[in-house]
């Protein structure tokens, strides 16, 4: 999306470096041995953050119904997570927050309660039902989904990019994107040299040194 | 320019003049996009107050602004945006780069940032810091204020 | 005081039935607001169908400031991470800095052992940034309206709390002055004295920013009633902070589930039942009251102490101890090259924002880079209930009522 007549030279310059080729990672910084590759949400400590719980697909808008007549009244955010090496692929989280209409006492609203709904989804069949009817507040939500990582969501009333240009290809925030981006749609760097009127290559001038020498001349005369 | 000794006028050159008239009322356009914006809101502000240098006010549309101000990351999706705005400003035209994000995409390296301001519109004065201290932004007006008086190629428009 | 459309080709009704203003009348324009616009706080871009002045579809675009920040957080140790994350909600850096610290240090178990200290000055620093974040929102919506006078005021209060952060911290935005187990450093000499005088100096000019907008005549006129959110709608268009409490929820994250020490201070909590853009304009300039007297509480219960938690396998020792101590060299060495590892797990962690409930969602592999940080950005949802209460309205009220929502794009599109 940037000016065609701002294309220079470095088009032709690979923008990857560094060791892992497939993830772009820059070299100082390729992952740990260890690093666990099965899913950290099986894995976690006890954190007392939320209620956690796992749905499949075909359960998802049942629950998620059944939980807002039980008085989840807010969806507070709508995220996904893309486990690159774990079968389901993708994990998108629906956070809930229990809020009473009437609250209009802190006592009233104390400590509302929380729920964290996950459901694994697999990259070939990247499909979810939209809850655009029960929280309005999903439709945004969920076209950044989308957007970035390419999950649909069924009955969504205007499933479109959101944060990236509509005629991006690709779908940044999965793993295998490179942070970068790739190489033919990359933004050129800046090269400062052509655009200052100092040619690459030419000597100091010699007047840094010349004015540092004269400060400490100075420092000098005073303090003797 | 001379004054003429014991008479009520000034002798000088047309395009001194342009370029003192010039330098001395700089209009920024409100090109605010990010962090550096806010910093150049504390630059209109009493405490640092760019008025004092002739940016009375910043005005919204391009056709009546004279100097951008690139403040904040530019990404992909408002780089065809600036070049437009950039393009219906009308000559003579300066742009500052402030910040670190807009001169080089700073610390921003990514799929989604525009590596630096200049691959889009050229630019004039590039402004470090992220963001930079309002006293940066006011030394590259005074450095913008030096290029207009310093001239171009002669005559009232200064920017190549 | 909304105006509504007649629709004179269409039947008459029945005097308590009103037709929904939601019509594609003949006569409507299409106007494209933004993303370059004064009025629109940063790069949002509005596209209105207007029939006259009335608003009879608003449909936003966003994604002009998308940065990647959360792809970028992925491929920075723990520690850098929170730089490039302070600079999403640009208004209140320090509060992103805190909710993403604070769900860090959830994962590796460490929360019950940050220093009293650190909690105060982070709290501090926190609560100082609620009040030059709600100082811009005051300013720029001032200037929406026309009452500059208010961001004179409003930006010189602002600049008392940037030189305590420069102090701090060393920058005045982005300080980067909180980290994982505490503070980088202790409070300067200097610090505390410039608190006092910004404690002394800055209620009288709370008191001049509000006498100058509460019971003006034009300012009321034009906020009263306007861009008017139910309380239902709120709930279910995922409102939360000012804009929600200012519809009589009483839903404050500091109180409903508090971290940092928030339980120790007694502030309250502004709340009102009507719901326009005057109710949030009381409501925040309330809380801007409120901070203060957290702010003093700070200061009066500040005691001196460690401001960092004691282990050498997150924190870096200090820098004394690097040249006598063969342990501190090689630790430190390990943090700066090759970061820390934080064990695996998942982790939500809120925080109130000056613009409302902020969230991380922290995924953590083991590794020592953070594998996901989704972010709960209450400036998406809180502007994108535009859509629906922009409606029916003059274009002008929807300038008041975006202002009041407060929205800031770096949160929006990260």
């Amino acid at each position: 999306m940037v000016a065609a007549g701002s294309r220079c030279a470095h088009d032709a310059v690979k923008i990857t470096s560094g060791r892992n080729e497939r993830t772009n990672l820059p070299s100082s910084q390729t992952p740990l041995p260890g690093s666990c590759a099965v899913d950290p949400t099986s894995v976690r400590p006890a954190l007392d953050d939320a209620e956690v719980e796992r749905v499949e697909r075909g359960d998802l808008r049942a629950r998620l119904i059944a939980l807002r007549q039980a008085g989840a009244s807010m969806l507070l955010d709508l995220g996904a997570v893309d486990y690159l090496e774990r079968v389901p692929r993708f994990d998108v989280v629906y956070h809930l927050l229990f809020l009473p209409v009437s609250g209009a006492k802190i006592a009233d609203v104390a400590c509302p309660r929380r729920m964290r709904i996950l459901v694994g989804i697999s990259a070939d069949d990247a499909m979810l039902p939209s809850v655009v009817d029960l929280w309005p507040n999903a439709d945004w939500a969920e076209r950044e989904v989308f957007d970035l990582f390419g999950i649909r969501f069924e009955g969504h009333p205007n499933l479109t990019r959101i944060q990236m240009p509509a005629d991006w290809e690709g779908h940044p925030l999965r793993k295998d994107y490179p942070v970068r981006g790739f190489v033919g749609e990359a933004t050129p760097r800046p090269s400062f040299a052509s655009k200052s009127n100092v040619p690459a290559g030419t000597p100091p001038s010699g007047r840094v040194a010349e004015a540092l020498r004269e400060q400490v001349s100075r420092a000098t005369e005073k303090s003797s | 320019m001379e004054m003429i000794p014991g008479r009520q006028f000034f002798l000088a050159r047309l395009d001194e003049v342009a370029r003192w008239a010039q330098s001395s009322s700089v209009w920024p356009l409100t090109m605010g996009l990010a962090c550096c914006a806010i910093e150049m809101m504390s630059v209109q502000a009493p405490q640092y107050d760019i008025a004092r240098l002739g940016s009375e006010v910043f005005r919204a549309s391009p056709r009546q602004a004279d100097l951008m101000i690139v403040s904040g990351r530019v990404s992909r999706k408002m780089a065809p945006i600036i070049k437009r705005l950039y393009d219906q400003m009308a000559d003579p035209k300066w742009v500052i780069s402030m910040g670190a994000c807009a001169s080089s995409g700073g610390v921003f390296d990514n799929y989604a940032i525009v590596q630096g301001v200049d691959t889009v519109i050229p630019v004039d004065v590039y402004v470090p810091g992220c963001p930079p201290t309002p006293d940066g932004l006011l030394y590259a007006v005074n450095l913008i204020q030096q290029q207009i008086r310093a001239g171009g190629s002669g005559g009232l428009a200064v920017r190549a | 005081m909304t105006t509504r459309v007649t629709a004179d080709h269409l039947p008459p009704l029945p005097d308590d039935v009103s037709y929904d203003v939601i019509d594609r009348g003949p006569n409507t324009m299409t106007l494209s607001i933004g993303p370059q616009h004064p009025s629109t706080h940063g790069v949002l871009q509005v596209v209105v169908e207007i029939s006259g002045e009335i608003v009879t579809k608003a449909e936003m675009e966003i994604g002009y400031l998308h940065t990647g920040i959360e792809k970028t957080a992925e491929n920075l140790f723990w520690t850098q991470a929170a730089t490039v994350i302070e600079r999403m909600d640009y208004l209140a850096p320090v509060s992103n800095a805190l909710c993403y610290l604070l769900a860090v240090e959830k994962l590796l178990g460490v929360t019950e052992k940050i220093p009293e200290r650190a909690q105060h000055v982070r709290v501090l620093l926190v609560e100082l940034t609620r009040i030059a974040s709600h100082c811009v929102w005051l300013g720029t919506h001032g200037i929406d309206l026309g009452a500059i006078t208010a961001f004179w005021y409003a930006f010189d209060i602002r600049e008392k709390i940037l030189d305590l952060m420069e102090l701090s911290g060393g920058a005045r935005m982005h300080p980067n002055y909180l980290r994982i187990g505490g503070l980088a450093s202790d409070l300067p000499d200097g610090f505390l004295e410039k608190l006092d005088a910004f404690l002394a100096s800055t209620p009288e000019r709370l008191r001049d920013l509000r006498v100058l907008l509460q019971n003006n005549p034009i300012w009321r006129d034009r906020t009263i009633d306007v861009g008017i959110l139910s309380a239902e709608d709120a709930l279910a268009w995922g409102i939360t902070g000012p804009s929600l409490r200012a519809c009589g929820i009483a839903y404050d994250v500091r109180r409903a589930y508090p971290y940092s020490g928030y339980e120790r201070y007694e502030f309250d909590v502004p709340v009102r039942a009507e719901g326009d853009a005057y109710a949030r304009f009381l409501v925040r300039l309330d809380e801007m009251d409120e901070s203060l007297r957290i702010v003093r509480q700070i200061r009066r219960d500040l005691q001196p102490g460690p401001i960092v938690i004691a282990d050498p396998k997150i924190v870096p020792p200090p820098k004394e101890t690097i040249a006598i101590s063969m342990e501190a060299l090689i630790h430190h060495f390990k943090i700066m090259s090759e970061g820390f590892r934080v064990p695996p797990g998942d982790v939500y962690q809120a925080v109130e924002s000056p613009r409302g409930e902020l969230g991380y969602y922290i995924v953590s592999n083991g590794d020592n880079r953070p594998y996901r940080v989704r972010t709960r950005p209450p400036s998406l949802y809180n502007l994108q209930v535009l859509k629906k209460i922009a409606l029916g309205n003059l274009i002008s009220d929807m300038v008041v009522t975006i202002g009041s929502l407060d929205p800031v794009f770096g949160e929006v599109d990260r």
